[in-house]
C-alpha cells in the first residue's frame, strides 16, 4: 500500500483532513458536526498516515517512551490525549458549580463588535466538546495502535 | 440538648479523611502511624464525649431528588455504640503499634483499620435508611480488607470472602426490609409522604406498626431485617464466617468482635425494637439469640484454638443481647423492660471484656508463638500481669460474681424467668435454654483461664514480656470491667457508680418501647434468693461440676461435628464449591477462544432475552398503517438491500467488507435524506475508519473463506435471522409509542442562541444544531459517561493486550513481529 502515489496523495490529504475536522469541532454548535464527529475524522487522519507511512514515521513525529510495554507504537502519547480529554471534559463540568449552579450547566454570551466576524457567541460548551475530541482521538489512536501493532 | 451539627459529621467524616492521608503519614512517621491512627480515634472520642448529654438529630441533604438525607442522630443507644467505637479503637490502635511491629502492608492496614472505625460510627449515628445501609455496607467492606490482610494466605482470603460474602447478603435483605418500611411510611399520616427518615419513624413508631400490619408486611419486613442482623451479629446458623475471621491480624479481631461489625447487628435489633416490637418480633429473637446463645457456646467448648474459642463466645453472648432485646410486651412488662436493659448493658460489659481477652491472646499467640489450647499451660508465671487481665475478663465472661458479665447475664436471667412465668408451659424452656448456654459459656471462660494455670508444657519454648503498647490497652480495659463489676457491689451499699447507671438509663430509654416510662436503670449484688440468683447459682454449680470433665464433653461435642449435615460450614462449603464448579463447566463450552463462538453465545442471548421480555410484557406490535418512501429514499434502500445480499455471497474478506461498508454508506445517505446530518457526518466517518481498520486486520487473515458446513451456516443464518427480528421488533415497539407532542418540540425551542439577549445566559443551549447542544447541554452527563466508557474500552484493550504479551515472553516465545506494515 506504500506506492508513491499513495504517500503523495496522503500528505496532501491528511492537513486538509485535519482542518476541516478542527472546522467540524468549532461549528458543531450551530452547525452539523460536533466533537464526536471531528474526533473520529482526525483519528482516520492518523490512521491514513499509520497505514501508509508507517510506524516509523508516526514515532519521529510523536516521540515515545521506549519503557512503554508497546515499544512500537506511540501509545503512550495517546494515553495523555486520552486522560487530558477526560480530564478537561470533567473539569469544565465542575466550573459552573463554582458559580453555584448544577454541574456541567453549559452556558453562552455574545460578543459585539468583533472584527470579521461582528457578532460572535461564545460557548462554554466548546469546551466541553475539547474534551470529548480529545478523548475519542485519544481512545481510538489507543485501539488502533495496539491492534495494529499485534 | 441539641447536638453540634459541626461536631457529629467531624466525627464520622474525620476518620475517612485520614484514612485517605495514611499512605502519605506512613512515609513520614513509619511504624509510629499507629500512634497518629490512635490520634485519630482519641479526637473523635473527645468530640463524642462533648455530646454526651445531648440528643436529637441533625441533617444535611444529600440526594435531595429522591428525599435521601445524611442524617445523624444521637441518643443512648448511637452514643454508647458510638463511644465504644472510638474508645476501643484509640485502644486497638495503639496495641497495633506494638503487634503490628514489622508486618507487611501497614498503610493498608491502619487506612483500613480507621475507614472501619469510620464506617461504624456511620451506623451509629445515621438515622437514614439509606445512608445507614451505605454505613452498614462500608464496615462489610473495610472488614474484607482487614480480615483478608494477609494476601499471600489462602485461609485469609477464604475468610474474607466468606464474610464478605454472608454480611454483603445479609444486608441486601436488610435493604429490601428497609424498601418496605419506605413504602409503607407512606401510609401514616403523621409522616407526610414516603420518607427514609429513621427519626420519624421512632416518633411515629405505633402508625408504622398498624400501617405494616394493615399492608401484610410486618412479618416480611421484620424477616429480612432480622436476616439482615443475624448474618452481621453472627446469629446461628450464619455465624460460620465470625470463626474464619480470627484469620485477621488479632487487633483486627479484638475490634471486630467487641465494638464494631458484630455489634451493628444487635444495635440494629435495638435501634428498631420500637418500630417494630411485637409478638413475632419475640418469637424470632428470643429463639434466634437463645439457640446462638447454646449452640455457639458448644462449640466454644470444642475449640482448639484460643481465638476460635474467643470467636465462637462472640457468638454466643451476642445471642445473649439478641434474646435480652427480643423480650417484648408480649412476654409481660417486666420481662419487656429487663429485656431492653440486659441488651444495653451487655453490649458495654462484652466490648470491656472481649476486647480485653482478644487483645491477652494477641500477647499469647505473639510472646509464646502458639495459638493452641492445648500446647499452653500454666503461662501466669511469665506473664503476670496478663494473667491478671485474663482472670478479671474471663471471670466476667463466665458470669462469676462480682464481675461485669454476671450482672448483665443476671439481667437476662431475669427477664427469661418472668418471660417464663409469664407465659407458663412451653415459656419455661426460655430460662431452662438460657441456663444450659451459660453452663456452656462458663466452661469455656474458665478454660480459658486455665491457660495461665497448672502445669507449663515441656514444649513451650521462652515466652516474651509484651512491650507496653500491647499491654496498656488491655489493662485499661480490665481497670473498666473491674469498675464496673465493683459498681454493682458498691451499689448494694448504697453507693451507686452513677455516670454508668445514668448512662445506660439513656440507652434503655432508646431500645424501649415508647421511650422507657421514666424507669431507671440500676444493678446491684443481689442479697437475696430470687429465682435469678437461684439460676447464676445453679449455672456455676453445674459448671463447676463437669469442668473436671471438660475433656469428655469437648470430645462428645467433636464426634457430633463431625456429622456433615450437622455443620453449617458444611452447606456453605457446598454451595460455594457447587457454584464454582458449574462456572468452571460453562465458560470452556461459551468462551472456547473463537470469536464465532462470543458472538454466537452473546448475540443468541441478547435475542432470546429480549424477545422473552416481549413475550412475557405482552407488547402489541403496531404495524404501521401506511409507508410512504420518496424514489430517493426507496433507491438508497434497495441498493443497502442489495449489497447486504452481496455480503452474504461474498467469495473473500476484502470484497465482504467492500460491500459491507457500501450497505453503511447506504444508511448514512438514507440519513442525509431523512434530514439528519449528524448522524450520517458520523455514520460516513466511522463507517472510513472501520473500513481502514477491517484492511488493517484483513491483511493477516486467509484471503479466502474456506468451505462452511453445512449444519454452521443453517445454525448462523438462524442466529441472523433471530438478531433482525429483535431488531425489527424493537424498533417497531419503541417508535410507536412516540407521543404526540414529543421532547423534540422542547429542545427545538430552547437549543437556539438569543442574540437579543444581553450577557452570559445559562437557561438557554445557544446553538442552532439541537443534536449537539443535546450532546454537550442539556444531556452532557450521559455524554461524560460516554466518553468515560470510549476510555475505559481503551485502557481495557491496551491491557488485555498488554498482559498477553507479557505472558508469551514468560512462555519463552517471542512477541510477534509479523503484521506490521
Amino acid at each position: 500500500m506504500t506506492t508513491v502515489i499513495a504517500r503523495t496523495v496522503t500528505r496532501l490529504v491528511v492537513p486538509i483532513i485535519l482542518v476541516t475536522a478542527v472546522a467540524l469541532l468549532l461549528q458543531g454548535h450551530n452547525l452539523p458536526g460536533g466533537g464526536f464527529i471531528a474526533g473520529v475524522l482526525a483519528t482516520t487522519a492518523f490512521v491514513l498516515v499509520y497505514v501508509i507511512q508507517g510506524l516509523e514515521y508516526l514515532r519521529t513525529v510523536l516521540g515515545i517512551d521506549p519503557d512503554s510495554p508497546f515499544e512500537h507504537a506511540p501509545v503512550a502519547a495517546y494515553q495523555a490525549i486520552l486522560a487530558a480529554g477526560l480530564l478537561i471534559a470533567f473539569g469544565s463540568g465542575l466550573v459552573p458549580m463554582l458559580y453555584g449552579t448544577a454541574f456541567l450547566t453549559q452556558g453562552y454570551t455574545i460578543l459585539h463588535g468583533v472584527p470579521i466576524y461582528g457578532e460572535l457567541e461564545v460557548a462554554s460548551a466548546l469546551a466541553f466538546d475539547l474534551g470529548v475530541f480529545f478523548t475519542v482521538v485519544g481512545g481510538l489512536l489507543s485501539i488502533v495502535a495496539v491492534v495494529g501493532t499485534e | 440538648m441539641e447536638p453540634s451539627r459541626a461536631v457529629l459529621f467531624a466525627v464520622v467524616f474525620l476518620p475517612f479523611l485520614s484514612a485517605a492521608t495514611v499512605p502519605l503519614v506512613y512515609r513520614v512517621l513509619g511504624e509510629r502511624t499507629a500512634y497518629y491512627a490512635a490520634g485519630v480515634a482519641a479526637v473523635c472520642l473527645a468530640l463524642l464525649g462533648s455530646q454526651f448529654g445531648t440528643e436529637g438529630a441533625v441533617s444535611i441533604a444529600w440526594i435531595p431528588a429522591l428525599d435521601v438525607s445524611l442524617r445523624l442522630y444521637v441518643d443512648g443507644l448511637s452514643l454508647l455504640i458510638g463511644l465504644l467505637a472510638s474508645g476501643i479503637g484509640v485502644l486497638i490502635l495503639t496495641y497495633s503499634g506494638g503487634y503490628m511491629h514489622g508486618e507487611p502492608g501497614q498503610p493498608k492496614y491502619y487506612a483500613a483499620l480507621l475507614a472501619f472505625m469510620g464506617s461504624m460510627l456511620g451506623v451509629a449515628f445515621a438515622a437514614d435508611l439509606i445512608a445507614l445501609f451505605l454505613f452498614w455496607e462500608l464496615t462489610s467492606l473495610s472488614s474484607f480488607v482487614l480480615i483478608g490482610h494477609y494476601q499471600r494466605e489462602s485461609a485469609s482470603l477464604y475468610a474474607a470472602r466468606k464474610s464478605m460474602l454472608i454480611t454483603v447478603a445479609g444486608g441486601l435483605f436488610m435493604l429490601v426490609g428497609f424498601l418496605l418500611l419506605h413504602l409503607v411510611s407512606g401510609d401514616v399520616a403523621a409522616l407526610d409522604g414516603p420518607t427514609y427518615n429513621l427519626v420519624a419513624m421512632l416518633e411515629h413508631a405505633d402508625a408504622m406498626r398498624a400501617a405494616l400490619r394493615e399492608a401484610g408486611l410486618y412479618v416480611p419486613a421484620l424477616a429480612l431485617i432480622g436476616i439482615g442482623a443475624a448474618a452481621k451479629s453472627a446469629q446461628v446458623p450464619l455465624h460460620v464466617w465470625l470463626p474464619n475471621a480470627m484469620e485477621a491480624p488479632t487487633p483486627v479481631s479484638a475490634f471486630l468482635h467487641s465494638a464494631t461489625m458484630v455489634k451493628a447487628g444487635v444495635y440494629l435489633v435495638g435501634r428498631l425494637r420500637p418500630l417494630l416490637a411485637g409478638e413475632a418480633w419475640f418469637l424470632l429473637f428470643v429463639s434466634l439469640g437463645l439457640l446462638t446463645m447454646t449452640v455457639a457456646a458448644l462449640l466454644a467448648v470444642a475449640a482448639s484454638d484460643i481465638k476460635e474459642l474467643l470467636a465462637y463466645s462472640t457468638a454466643s453472648h451476642l445471642g445473649l443481647i439478641i434474646a435480652g432485646f427480643g423480650f417484648t410486651e408480649f412476654a409481660g412488662e417486666k420481662a419487656a423492660t429487663i429485656g431492653a436493659e440486659t441488651g444495653g448493658f451487655h453490649i458495654l460489659n462484652h466490648a470491656l471484656f472481649k476486647a480485653a481477652l482478644f487483645l491477652v491472646a494477641g500477647i499469647i499467640a505473639h510472646e509464646a508463638g502458639t495459638r493452641a489450647i492445648d500446647e499452653l499451660g500454666g503461662l501466669r508465671r511469665d506473664l503476670p500481669i496478663t494473667a491478671g487481665i485474663a482472670g478479671i475478663a474471663a471471670l466476667g465472661m463466665a458470669g462469676v460474681p462480682p464481675f461485669n458479665g454476671f450482672y448483665s447475664k443476671e439481667f437476662l436471667f431475669e427477664a427469661a424467668y418472668y418471660a417464663g412465668e409469664h407465659l407458663g408451659g412451653i415459656g419455661w424452656l426460655i430460662p431452662a435454654v438460657a441456663v444450659l448456654g451459660s453452663v456452656f459459656t462458663f466452661l469455656y471462660s474458665i478454660r480459658f483461664l486455665m491457660l495461665f494455670f497448672g502445669d507449663r508444657p515441656d514444649a513451650l519454648g521462652h515466652v516474651h514480656r509484651p512491650p507496653v503498647a500491647m499491654l496498656a490497652p488491655p489493662v485499661l480495659l480490665a481497670v473498666l470491667a473491674l469498675a464496673v463489676g465493683l459498681g454493682g457491689v458498691t451499689g448494694t451499699l448504697g453507693v451507686h457508680l452513677v455516670p454508668v447507671e445514668s448512662f445506660l438509663t439513656r440507652v434503655f430509654e432508646s431500645a424501649a418501647v415508647g421511650g422507657g416510662g421514666g424507669h431507671e436503670f440500676s444493678y446491684k449484688f443481689p442479697t437475696t434468693a430470687k429465682p435469678p440468683v437461684l439460676m447464676s447459682a445453679a449455672t456455676i454449680a453445674l459448671g463447676a461440676v463437669s469442668y473436671p470433665a471438660y475433656g469428655r464433653i469437648r470430645d462428645g461435642i467433636r464426634r457430633v461435628l463431625a456429622l456433615d449435615p450437622l455443620r453449617a460450614n458444611w452447606y456453605y462449603d457446598g454451595a460455594v464449591e457447587g457454584l464454582t464448579g458449574a462456572s468452571a463447566r460453562i465458560g470452556p463450552r461459551v468462551q472456547t477462544g473463537l470469536l464465532r463462538t462470543y458472538a454466537f453465545w452473546a448475540l443468541g442471548t441478547l435475542s432470546a432475552l429480549t424477545l422473552g421480555a416481549y413475550l412475557a410484557a405482552g407488547v402489541e406490535l403496531s404495524v404501521p398503517e401506511s409507508f410512504t418512501a420518496t424514489l430517493p429514499i426507496a433507491l438508497v434502500l434497495a441498493v443497502a438491500v442489495g449489497s447486504a445480499l452481496a455480503v452474504a455471497r461474498a467469495p473473500s474478506h476484502v470484497a465482504g467488507v467492500l460491500t459491507l461498508s457500501i450497505l453503511g454508506f447506504m444508511v448514512a445517505i438514507f440519513y442525509i435524506l431523512a434530514s439528519a446530518p449528524d448522524l450520517a457526518l458520523t455514520q460516513l466517518v466511522v463507517e472510513t475508519l472501520l473500513l481502514v481498520i477491517f484492511l488493517l486486520v484483513l491483511d493477516r487473515l486467509p484471503a479466502f473463506y474456506g468451505e462452511a458446513a453445512s449444519a454452521r451456516s443453517f445454525r448462523d443464518g438462524l442466529l441472523a435471522i433471530a438478531v433482525g427480528a429483535t431488531v425489527t421488533v424493537t424498533v417497531l415497539l419503541t417508535t410507536s409509542a412516540t407521543p404526540e407532542r414529543g421532547i423534540a418540540s422542547y429542545f427545538l425551542e430552547r437549543a437556539p442562541a438569543n442574540y437579543g439577549r444581553p450577557g452570559f445566559i445559562t437557561d438557554l443551549g445557544g446553538g442552532y444544531n439541537v443534536v449537539n447542544v443535546i450532546l454537550v447541554d442539556f444531556r452532557a452527563f450521559d455524554t461524560l459517561g460516554e466518553i468515560s466508557v470510549v476510555g475505559m474500552a481503551a485502557l481495557s484493550i491496551l491491557t488485555l493486550i498488554g498482559m498477553r504479551g507479557r505472558g508469551e515472553v514468560r512462555d519463552g516465545a517471542e512477541p510477534s513481529e509479523e503484521g506490521k506494515p
